[in-house]
């Protein structure tokens, strides 16, 4: 009999609040169902049923035709379900085979067999195929194999379903390649595979089936072939999303040089050359790793820098913290929202006020009515869909967080803006939305910076595009010569010919 | 349906702050008064209030500093060597409106060398107030020798007796220091950046405040309201105690947390705190009135924080939904 999982009638409250309704379907062996929805769609959630996190409020899921319940996480992967988070949860400190066999070490004579536990781990590794030690420190690999090593603890436990969470939100496009090949093979093995991504090729790629999520109720599910992008994301938004960025206006020659760094070295990154003019969008791709974080953290005086000049408007500047940086007109957005953006327990409009709260006071003290209507004014222009002000901001969902995010950035009327990863994890609404204000900005004369791990963000938006490898500058090119084969021959190999 | 019903109260008392801390208070003195008649009357309140004066301002900065994400655990060693050394200043003859001022210098230094260490020497607020606390007490008992020193003073003397409108001074000082700070934490640009440092310091760094100074402020406000603490307490006891203060970082910690100032940082205010102070000292009092031996104070003392523990928990796991 061949496996299978159906869920039958899930609804999921918090609190009074629906968060799921009446979800029903089902897969099988040997198939990979993507799970697509804007964020608040309730993919993590139903996930989060599935591998015991939660328990439905109403409804059930059934696996083999047998009805379960799970009250652990534990008790899941026992029965063979395995999720594997955004976020990887490994022991830096411990070996790659003890991280695989965590809670579950072969023993002899009551000490870790450690002999055992490394060839059971290295035929695991065998099995996917992967150049990696079991003896190896986590903490001493690529993000993209401790996602691996993550998955193979899972594995190891024999599971009939595997589910993932955004498994590529961290990774490079070379690095998930690794994962899809895995995938793939795993799906070989009669796995039954649940995949959430927000990035559409890699659903169209991977998926046999495709359930649409949309504010917590099932929308349809498709058949790959039967179904296209266009169709997918309306369905997910409920309305045409058209081109995904406006047509570039046409620039004029000889603006002024915002910002131009020489010689810049810092953590992670050496010998820097780059300049970025009023009005321009700068493009900044690379593969995760590839140093362009550090580097716009050391220009906004986040990080220390070691040698080279940077200059501001013509002129030189040591930038040495970050208030220097917030002077100069220089605002960096950070990629990591959770740990380095959002102040997770104040409200949105203490968030949004951050920066520029100096110019709400009179004297030290904060004037309420200006600070509430200059977070009214900007929820509504940047269009946070909040009930109030005064939500707590880890309520709201990651692209309505980004977007506060970005207010808390534009008002303080940057001249230059950094954005790190402005779309990771979130939503095709929320992304379009915040391209066009990207383009908005641009206009308006501020020299925009785009740091970004994917290709058609980097060359819908980019006026230029600098390309960075092992932490030096690997290329440059225009618009009109952007295209994904010559940026990646550039992100990733040793020498580019022509 | 009754139990539902009963539950759902029962969750929501337990999570909405205020409402819950009232109803605290209210329970505890129906339950003493029924024990002890005395326990609600004007001249306990006030007794309640003037004993709360040392922990209530010593929960003042603990609260800013919990809030900020920090900890500290030497104010009540601060209090004792504030209570010693203005003492010994007080015997040399040195004026009462000198001796305040010297005396919260020398406490704030105690502030600054804690915010150097978690500053720049990168240790945790926990265990480098621990060693700031052994500091300050030892040196409360080189510098007196270990005998408490009396004070005559009569303008110190005058600062725990003295009452307006009724009221003890102490428990003016406690009231308005709690107004003024609770204004600063609420609605300026500084309290702001104390709630953004303690909900996430990267964030707070990145959007440009300055969390090390934030935090250097923070401790050197915890001790100076320690030093005055101790001043106000020896003057009350017309001694200078090494001994003095044994217990009030807990209680301040205690009440801080009792009233809504979570442990892991980022949220609360001082009217929470101020609630928990006067539970606390109420509960210390009731059960003083009862004549229950001081040793079940302390077992007292510990079940207090063990419910407010348990108070932080829920709100926290209701947060997180």
């Amino acid at each position: 009999m061949k496996h299978e999982l159906e869920f039958r009638q899930i609804s999921k409250n918090f609190a009074g609040v629906p968060a799921l309704t009446d979800i029903s379907f089902s897969v099988s062996e040997g198939e990979v169902l993507a799970l697509v929805g804007e964020n608040g769609a309730g993919k993590s959630t139903l996930l989060k049923i599935l591998n015991g996190d939660y328990q439905p409020s109403e409804g059930s899921y059934l696996l083999d035709g047998e009805e379960r319940h799970f009250l652990s996480p534990n008790e899941a992967i026992g029965a063979g379900i395995g999720l594997i988070y955004q976020e990887r949860q490994m022991f830096d400190e411990l070996s790659v085979a003890e991280n695989i066999y965590v809670g579950r070490l072969p023993e002899k004579h009551k000490v870790v067999d450690y002999k055992e536990l490394n060839r059971k781990a290295a035929e695991i590794i065998a099995e996917f195929g992967l150049p990696i030690e079991p003896h190896r420190k986590v903490k001493e690999l690529s993000v993209a194999m401790q996602q691996m090593v993550e998955i193979m603890k899972v594995y190891s436990r024999n599971p009939r379903v595997l589910a993932f969470d955004e498994p590529t939100a961290c990774l490079s496009d070379k690095e998930a390649e690794v994962l899809f090949e895995l995938i793939g093979r795993l799906k070989e093995k009669g796995l039954i595979i649940i995949y959430v991504s927000h990035r559409m090729n890699e659903i169209f790629r991977l998926a046999d089936k495709i359930v649409v999520l949309k504010d917590g109720a099932f929308v349809a599910m498709h058949d790959k072939k039967d179904t296209d992008e266009n169709s997918l994301v309306n369905q997910m938004v409920g309305r045409p999303l058209g081109s995904m960025f406006a047509d570039q206006i046409e620039r004029k020659e000889g603006m002024e040089t915002a910002l131009k760094v020489e010689g810049l070295s810092g953590r992670d990154f050496w010998d820097i050359d780059f300049e970025v003019k009023k009005g321009e969008v700068l493009g900044f791709f690379g593969l995760v790793g590839a140093g362009r974080t550090e580097l716009m953290r050391a220009v906004f005086g986040a990080d220390p820098v070691l040698a080279g000049t940077i200059e501001v408007n013509g002129t030189r500047q040591n930038i040495d913290s970050v208030e220097k940086a917030i002077r100069l007109g220089i605002a960096y957005c950070s990629e990591d929202r959770k740990n380095e953006g959002i102040i997770p327990l104040c409200s949105v409009k203490e968030n949004m006020s951050l920066v520029i709260l100096k110019r709400l006071c009179s004297g030290m003290f904060i004037r309420g009515k200006k600070e509430q209507d200059f977070a009214k004014e900007n929820v509504e222009k940047f269009r946070v869909r909040t009930s109030t002000i005064d939500k707590r901001i880890y309520q709201l969902s990651g692209g309505n967080q980004q977007k506060v995010l970005l207010a808390r950035w534009l008002a303080m009327n940057p001249e230059i803006l950094i954005l790190d990863e402005p779309t990771k994890g979130i939503d095709v609404g929320a992304k379009s939305e915040i391209y066009r204000m990207i383009q908005e900005i641009a206009a308006q004369g501020v020299a925009v910076i785009i740091v970004s791990s994917e290709l058609p963000e980097v060359i819908g938006l980019s006026d230029r595009i600098y390309i960075m490898r092992h932490g030096k500058i690997a290329g440059e090119v225009g618009r009109k010569e952007a295209e994904e084969e010559l940026i990646l021959r550039y992100a990733m190999l040793e020498e580019v010919e022509g | 349906m009754t139990l539902k019903i009963l539950k759902k109260a029962g969750q929501q008392i337990l999570t909405s702050n205020l409402l819950g801390l009232f109803i605290v208070m209210i329970v505890m003195t129906v339950v003493f008064t029924a024990l002890n008649p005395g326990y609600l009357t004007g001249k306990n309140l006030l007794n309640i209030l003037t004993a709360a004066s040392l922990s209530g301002l010593i929960a003042i900065g603990e609260s800013y500093l919990i809030i900020s994400g920090q900890i500290d655990l030497s104010p009540g060693a601060v209090a004792a060597f504030a209570g010693v050394l203005s003492g010994l200043l007080a015997q040399k003859g040195v004026p009462f409106i000198l001796i305040v001022p010297i005396t919260l210098c020398v406490g704030a230094l105690f502030g600054s060398v804690n915010a150097f260490q978690v500053n720049v020497l990168k240790i945790q607020p926990f265990i480098a107030s621990l060693a700031i606390m052994s500091i300050a007490r030892g040196l409360a008992y080189i510098m007196c020798g270990g005998k408490p020193v009396f004070i005559s003073q009569e303008a110190y003397i005058k600062v725990g007796i003295t009452r307006i409108l009724g009221i003890p001074l102490p428990v003016i000082i406690l009231i308005v220091s709690f107004l003024v700070f609770g204004v600063i934490l609420g609605k300026t640009r500084f309290g702001r950046n104390v709630y953004a440092t303690g909900g996430n310091a990267a964030a707070a760094r990145l959007a440009g405040i300055r969390i090390h100074q934030i935090k250097f402020k923070l401790f050197v406000i915890s001790a100076c309201m320690a030093s005055l603490g101790g001043i106000i307490l020896a003057s009350r006891m017309n001694t200078g105690q090494p001994s003095a203060g044994q217990n009030v970082d807990f209680d301040a910690i205690t009440a801080s947390v009792l009233g809504g100032i979570a442990m892991t940082g980022g949220t609360g205010s001082l009217s929470g705190t101020f609630l928990g102070v006067l539970i606390l000292q109420g509960f210390n009092n009731g059960l003083l009135l009862l004549n229950i031996s001081t040793f079940w104070q302390d077992v007292a003392r510990g079940l207090l924080m063990m419910f407010a523990l348990t108070f932080d928990y829920f709100r926290k796991k209701k947060r997180e939904i």
